[in-house]
């Protein structure tokens, strides 16, 4: 290898590793990630954490005469990891307009008026078969699934009315189960004006609002 | 002085060793093979979607814009998008034959990275990044100048005179090495900062969650707490001693096998297929000629001479330029896919009727998903109830359902997580239910799970009992046990009433 070569090749060499380096540091220190999509290139955060409740979304589109329709790919859902659609996999809806505005371009109904993004959710146990079921419980199942109304849009897929997302309501539940924080709560004043800036990513197509773990899909 | 810079010039030395040493390049050859394979199978289960998944006639959600920056990258029409990615597909394949290898790989993973960034929420994993990694430097690296069609053709061109290989430096399948190297630590730097990740909750959640394909044997060690604490541990201990130990000679094969391992626990446990064969192809760059020498002298003992299917290889003239060659393939392959995609024809656009339908739905079931509102119940919020005797790591280590006198019973309630401050308690009845004593205590909101300890003295009879869980006045779970053997109190005076 001629000495040039080598060169160019040490100089590789170095920048690689001090990339690597800082996805290491930055998600070590948590710093230089927010927002920076090529971090996601650097950072080995394969186990970032799981909810105790699995998740599902379905959306049913509401018609102008009053009818109801499930809105789902009539091609067939793509089922990019397993046996669950690609929308499952949107944990904080950034698709869900996109998604929406897509299916009802490219499928036959009459006028929609509003589409409505429900989350079903369950405790994770009952995803146990029913031999390991009995085995550790020993009692009936007896599944019920939560509905949740996560967002209203309208028939271009955009966002009319949007709630916390379930996980993040328990949460809030569990927090206000306080009297005391409560009582506090109703008296306190809060000023507005430069606390929070909504930007075009997050008032536009995102559905984020969860505070808990994402699942990773690696 | 001098001593420093010696000790300054022998670092050097070592460093400039470690990178520019040449090898044979049987590590990466293999690699090449067995990488861009793994890679494509997910992406050829993507081929019919292509218009829906990366063209401007579909929902491409771009990582860009899950990380707030927008639209970023071009979203190519449904013919352009299926152009490239056929193309892409192409390349893999010819990297994965060693055909134009350099060419084809840099264009297949340029494509490859750029149809996983175009899918954020379908297609990009870390399995997706690893081996964006892994096909970055194969593309670098000598990989072509073994076991290939590109060596082949040199060959041919030499005459078929056999030529021995030809020995490389080292650095691109090196900086491979070190990829694994920065992987492990930095997962078991995630790892650390996980809650919940060292008792074990945070595996059990993922073992028991449907994202992935199947797992049975996770769904079944879910259940058990001292199996997960024990492996989590182990796994973070191996995560990082991985990038320091690998590469001593006498280590090297023992942290690739237990790498191995763990990866076919991703497989097993969680249902994860293609990270397990991403990372064990990429396993493959840390093969040395010596190993390859090995196996072939083990092979060649069994009478195995995989070196003899050379001979049925095809004696084809050297007619047209191989770079011509691929670039016709290419463009056929490219021309094929556009036909096949426009016959398959994903939103049955040229049917008879156009648009397919959109189904209807019930409209009691519609009304009742869009107002559900039903409030957790009680019993949702804990995972699970068992009894047993031995705790290991905080954690209740086994399950018994008959115990004998002197016996401790520990009665462990596991909670779901997000849950209030709870008063949670467990009540000891008979056999009739009837209630003996009882015990309660406060689950804080951080909490995921509450233990309760009861001593077998010689305050009970023998028989049967239960340990009831109970919360907010509700029942949650109920386990029955067996109290056998003779109450020691028994054993000094029989007429003495004891309870």
């Amino acid at each position: 290898m001629s000495q040039t070569g080598k060169w160019i090749a040490g100089l590789f060499i170095g920048c690689y590793l001090a990339v690597l380096s800082f996805g290491i540091a930055g998600h070590a220190l948590k710093f230089g990630l927010a927002g920076n999509t090529l971090s996601y290139f650097v950072v080995w955060d394969m186990f970032c954490g799981w909810q105790a409740y699995d998740q599902r979304t379905h959306l049913i589109a509401e018609s102008v005469s009053g009818r109801y329709y499930d809105l789902r790919e009539p091609w067939g859902e793509f089922h990019p990891y397993g046996s669950l659609g690609r929308i499952q996999y949107d944990v904080f809806g950034h698709m869900v307009s996109k998604h929406i505005n897509h299916l009802l371009t490219h499928t036959q109904h009459e006028p929609i008026d509003s589409v409505y993004v429900v989350e079903e959710a369950w405790p994770k146990q009952y995803n146990l078969p029913e031999r390991l079921w009995k085995r550790n419980f020993g009692t009936k199942r007896d599944k019920i699934s939560y509905y949740h109304l996560r967002a209203t849009c309208n028939g271009d897929g955009n966002v009319v009315n949007l709630n916390p997302d379930w996980m993040n309501q328990q949460v809030l539940n569990s927090i206000a189960d306080n009297p005391r924080l409560r009582h506090e709560v109703n008296q306190a004043h809060s000023s507005f004006g430069m606390w929070y800036v909504p930007t075009a990513h997050t008032s536009r197509h995102g559905l984020r609002q969860s505070t808990a773990v994402a699942p990773s899909t690696n | 002085m001098n001593r420093s810079r010696q000790n300054d010039s022998s670092l050097r030395e070592t460093i400039s060793d470690f990178f520019f040493e040449e090898q044979v390049p049987m590590g990466a050859a293999l690699t090449r093979i067995f990488l861009p394979l793994m890679a494509l199978l997910p992406m050829l289960m993507r081929f019919p979607r292509v218009r829906e998944l990366y063209s401007s006639d579909g929902t491409p959600v771009q990582m860009f814009e899950l990380f707030g920056n927008g639209e970023v990258l071009p979203i190519p029409g449904p013919g352009a998008a299926v152009i490239l990615y056929s193309l892409m597909v192409f390349c893999l394949l010819c990297g994965i034959v060693g055909w134009k290898t350099r060419l084809s790989l840099g264009i297949g993973t340029a494509l490859y990275v750029y149809f996983n960034l175009m899918d954020g929420i379908g297609t990009m994993t870390k399995y997706s990044v690893i081996a964006s990694h892994l096909l970055m430097l194969l593309t670098l690296s000598p990989c072509g100048r073994m076991w290939s069609v590109d060596e082949w053709l040199r060959q041919r061109r030499n005459q078929n005179v056999s030529i021995v290989p030809r020995a490389f430096p080292v650095w691109s399948i090196r900086l491979m090495q070190l990829l694994f190297a920065y992987v492990y630590f930095g997962a078991a730097l995630t790892k650390i900062q996980t809650d919940a990740f060292f008792s074990g909750e945070q595996m059990r959640y993922w073992m028991l969650s449907n994202w992935n394909y199947e797992n049975p044997v996770g769904e079944f060690l879910a259940m058990w707490p001292p199996v997960l604490l024990v492996s989590a541990y182990l796994t973070v201990v191996w995560e990082i001693l991985f990038g320091f130990l690998v590469w001593n000679r006498r280590l090297r094969l023992p942290m690739l096998a237990t790498g191995a391992v763990f990866h076919l626990g991703t497989w097993l446990l969680l249902g994860l297929y293609i990270f397990p064969a991403v990372c064990l192809s990429g396993y493959l760059c840390f093969v040395t000629s010596e190993d390859v020498f090995r196996v072939r002298r083990w092979m060649k003992s069994r009478g195995l001479r995989l070196a003899e299917l050379w001979k049925f290889g095809p004696r084809i003239p050297a007619a047209i330029p191989s770079g011509v060659t691929w670039a016709i393939a290419a463009g056929l392959f490219a021309v094929g896919s556009v036909e096949a995609e426009y016959r398959f024809d994903l939103y049955g656009v040229r049917g008879e009727s156009g648009f397919m339908p959109i189904e209807e739905m019930d409209r009691e079931r519609a009304v009742s998903l869009i107002a559900g509102a039903t409030p957790l119940r009680e019993k949702d919020k804990f995972f699970s109830f068992q009894i047993g005797s031995t705790a290991l790591g905080g954690q209740l280590a086994n399950r018994r359902e008959v115990f004998k006198y002197g016996d401790i019973v520990i009665a462990e309630c596991n909670l779901n997580p997000p849950h209030e401050d709870m008063w949670v308690e467990c009540v000891l009845e008979d056999a009739d239910e009837h209630k003996i004593n009882s015990v309660g205590q406060v689950i804080t909101r951080e909490m995921l799970r509450g233990q309760f300890t009861l001593l077998l003295g010689s305050q009970l009879s023998s028989g049967r009992y239960s340990m009831v869980l109970r919360s907010a006045g509700h029942e949650i779970s109920r386990r029955w046990f067996t109290l056998t053997g003779q109450s020691p109190a028994c054993d000094v005076d029989t007429d003495v009433f004891g309870n």
